[in-house]
């Protein structure tokens, strides 16, 4: 495939400016989540249009891109994990998945005191 | 034939990404998220990254994935956080908007530098044939991964651990015990008066009742209507 480099850069830069996009503009944390994999995803293919330019040259390590993404996808992993298991967190205390709305400000706000949050108020 | 499957899987990929983006619903936006990571490995696939392509399909759209629906299908969404609220522009804090214009800095940047990097250097002869033979074959990837990156490597597999016992204690309920409460939480013990889909709802119970309001003494009013019946149920997690 004679795909020149620049093209996979690009596609990679509109993956990451989508990435970012939603990252900022929406306020549900699973969607940010989201976002964050695509933006994971767009730095793996600068990674590996990196290793695949490079490859014509004799003796150089064009292997280190691939090895890489490897440990990138292995962190994504985790973080997904993670980042889910703190949405359930979230979910579990104030009952919503959605960043910055006063809702969930307000439930934060009663919950500060005690180390236990008490049983939420009752909600419809 | 190849440059055109590029093509076609890239406005896949860019396709996709805006309906990450711009779904309404969590669900969608996660299932155009999987139709991205396809294209992706697509395109890893054509740059000679076979494995990579098969580790992206293995790992982000099977196990990734599965872990988000599996979040989404679990928590119990009400109608109002299911909606696309999206931050308005002029509502964001200025430091976001900074970082946001510095973001599209560095994409202008990106697509400026990307301009110019010209042609590979190196013979073409050689590259044409180390891509068509895969550029990440298995033996050459393991000889470096396991010597001159076996440091990393087991690094790599005590952050999976850490991940797994911190996932355990963020995803677990800790809810105060009562005095004299010596029911066991943990083990596991089966559900019994919940009829189907006992271990189902087993599963599911510590979301779908998103108040404290079992097994203490705050009764039974606190809990919204979305709740299921299968109150014993969630008191085994």
């Amino acid at each position: 495939m004679n795909v020149p480099t620049e093209h996979l850069l690009v596609l990679s830069a509109f993956l990451f400016g989508l990435g970012i996009l939603g990252f900022l503009l929406r306020r549900n944390v699973i969607i940010v989540l989201a976002s964050i994999e695509l933006m994971l995803n767009s730095a793996n293919l600068v990674l590996l249009a990196g290793s695949r330019h490079w490859a014509g040259v004799e003796g150089t390590g064009f292997l280190e891109g691939p090895i890489l993404v490897l440990f990138v996808i292995l962190v994504a992993a985790a973080e997904a994990a993670i980042g889910l298991a703190l949405i359930i967190a979230l979910f579990r205390l104030k009952q919503s998945v959605i960043l910055g709305s006063s809702q969930s400000y307000e439930v934060a706000a009663d919950s500060t005191s005690p180390s236990v949050p008490p049983p939420s108020p009752t909600r419809p | 034939m190849a440059e055109v499957l590029f093509y076609l899987l890239a406005a896949g990929a860019v396709v996709f990404g805006v309906g990450v983006v711009a779904a309404r619903m969590p669900i969608f936006s996660v299932l155009n998220l999987l139709g991205t990571f396809f294209c992706v490995a697509g395109v890893y696939l054509l740059t000679g990254f076979q494995f990579l392509a098969v580790t992206q399909l293995l790992v982000y759209a099977g196990a990734i994935m599965v872990l988000f629906l599996f979040v989404i299908m679990l928590l119990n969404l009400h109608d109002e956080s299911l909606g696309g609220t999206l931050m308005s522009l002029t509502s964001l804090p200025p430091r976001t908007l900074a970082l946001a214009s510095a973001t599209a800095g560095v994409f202008v940047l990106t697509l400026i530098f990307a301009s110019g990097v010209g042609p590979p250097p190196g013979s073409a002869v050689l590259a044409a044939a180390r891509i068509d033979e895969g550029l990440d074959q298995l033996v050459p990837l393991a000889e470096v991964l396991f010597t001159r990156y076996a440091l990393p490597f087991e690094a790599a597999s005590l952050l999976l651990l850490a991940t797994m016992v911190g996932v355990i204690m963020l995803a677990k309920r800790d809810r105060p015990r009562a005095k004299g409460d010596t029911s066991a939480s943990w083990p596991w013990t089966p559900a019994v008066d919940d009829g189907a889909e006992p271990v189902q709802q087993a599963e599911t119970a510590p979301a779908l009742e998103p108040g404290r309001s079992r097994k203490t003494h705050e009764g039974t009013a606190a809990r919204p209507p979305a709740d299921k019946p299968g109150e014993r149920a969630g008191s085994v997690q």
